[in-house]
């Protein structure tokens, strides 16, 4: 649609109301994230209407429903480590306590060592090969779940000095493409992308060349260099 | 314009989830998930598939927690707003087609009388019970048909009995006219 600045809080309002056409909804939930105008209208218009959801009578929830939710959580990224809750009255020493932190540092470090050096021998979930529009094989994309993909450049590329190529995954409609990470100059790399889902066969991948640094929306903006559908190893 | 409002506890449990805090979602599901699940299903209009998008609007909730911005409006406004779109997107793949061949004409006609009945349970003292009131019946019943009831605008008009361009100049006046009754 490409909407009417002018009429940004009626967009806003048609949005929040649920009365755009997909494409047009798509393209509100892009531009909110860079034009802080929409953003604001498409909140204020949220708060205004709430009151018709938050006065409804609520319905009789089963304890189900959140095992089902909870079984699907995926772990947080940056999600925490917990101290041990309880500690002995008399222990604040602060030389015993650096210990104890240097060691738990030590042993996540360890850990992490430990994480890298498997992630090597092992098997990747699926593994899409991206073809470019003439079908030729141009990278292949190896993504292991939990947080790591590797791609393998298999062509070369012509990337002036202030682009970049980009990798993505499409895990779902819902959830839109999303950047598995940059590639510095044009060779393989392991890829240290978000918390996704685990990849399903026929997940689509694709690079594309972005502006240096990274696409500025967060979303694929650039030309597509290659594309390809995730397969699983037999 | 920024949508200002004090923090409380679900800025706090978002934040935790960002963190990693299972009991912090828990404690979303435990004071929302009644509604959440009410809401949906006046959209998707079965119990199965409201549960369904509640549940994987919960997860959304933790894995897009530490994208929430308390300056950007409510935690409460955030949540709902998950919940919605997942919603209205499971209509637009087309599983209420399937629904409304399900259900007999008497039943569809209760479900727009509940769709309207939403204004009558506001607050009577709140500023959108009033501004809604001010509306005429076709401008209020068609804003009401589309946001509680995730109605598109052609099946409002068809609802309403008129043309599909008049429905849609009706709601977006409509709309304004809301905007500066309730700025």
């Amino acid at each position: 649609m490409t909407y009417d600045r002018n009429d940004i809080p009626g967009t806003a309002d048609e949005y929040v109301l649920g009365l755009l056409d997909p494409r047009d909804a798509a393209e509100v939930e892009v531009e909110m994230e860079r034009d802080a105008e929409l953003k604001d209208a498409i909140a204020a218009s949220r708060e205004r209407f709430l009151p018709l959801d938050t006065s409804i009578e609520p319905a009789a929830i089963s304890e189900g429903l959140w095992r089902r939710i909870e079984a699907a959580l995926p772990a947080q990224s940056k999600s925490i480590e917990k101290m041990p809750p309880t500690r002995p009255a008399n222990d604040n020493r602060h030389g015993w306590r650096m210990t104890a932190l240097l060691a738990i540092a030590a042993t996540i470090a360890l850990a992490i060592g430990l994480a890298a050096s498997l992630m090597r021998i092992q098997e990747p979930l699926v593994v899409a090969v991206l073809l470019n529009d003439a079908g030729e094989v141009q990278a292949v994309v190896e993504d292991f779940g939990s947080e790591k993909a590797v791609v393998r450049m298999l062509a070369d590329f012509d990337v002036p000095s202030d682009k970049t190529i980009q990798v993505w995954t499409l895990p779902s409609r819902e959830t839109g493409p999303v950047s598995l990470g940059l590639i510095d100059g044009i060779h393989s790399a392991t890829l240290d992308g978000p918390v996704l889902p685990t990849p399903q066969r026929d997940q689509l991948y694709e690079i594309t060349l972005e502006q240096a640094g990274g696409s500025p929306t967060g979303l694929p903006t650039g030309p597509i260099l290659a594309k390809g559908f995730a397969k699983l190893p037999r | 314009m920024l949508t200002g409002h004090a923090p409380d506890d679900l800025d706090k449990a978002l934040a935790a989830c960002a963190k990693g805090d299972r009991t912090a979602l828990r404690g979303i599901f435990d004071r929302e998930a009644g509604r959440l699940v009410a809401v949906a299903e006046r959209i998707v209009r079965r119990r199965d598939l409201a549960e369904e998008v509640v549940q994987d609007a919960f997860i959304r909730i933790w894995t897009h927690a530490h994208q929430y911005d308390p300056t950007r409006g409510s935690a409460r406004g955030w949540i709902y707003a998950i919940v919605r779109n997942r919603a209205l997107n499971l209509l637009r793949d087309g599983k209420r087609e399937h629904t409304v061949e399900e259900v007999d004409a008497l039943r569809e006609s209760e479900q727009v009388n509940e769709v309207i009945a939403a204004w009558r349970k506001l607050d009577r003292n709140s500023l959108l019970h009033d501004c809604l009131g001010a509306l005429d019946e076709t401008k209020r019943h068609g804003i009401l048909m589309a946001y509680v009831g995730g109605y598109s605008h052609g099946e409002i008009a068809g609802r309403l009995r008129i043309p599909l361009g008049t429905a849609k100049s009706w709601i977006r006046r409509g709309l304004a006219s809301l905007r500066e009754c309730m700025a």
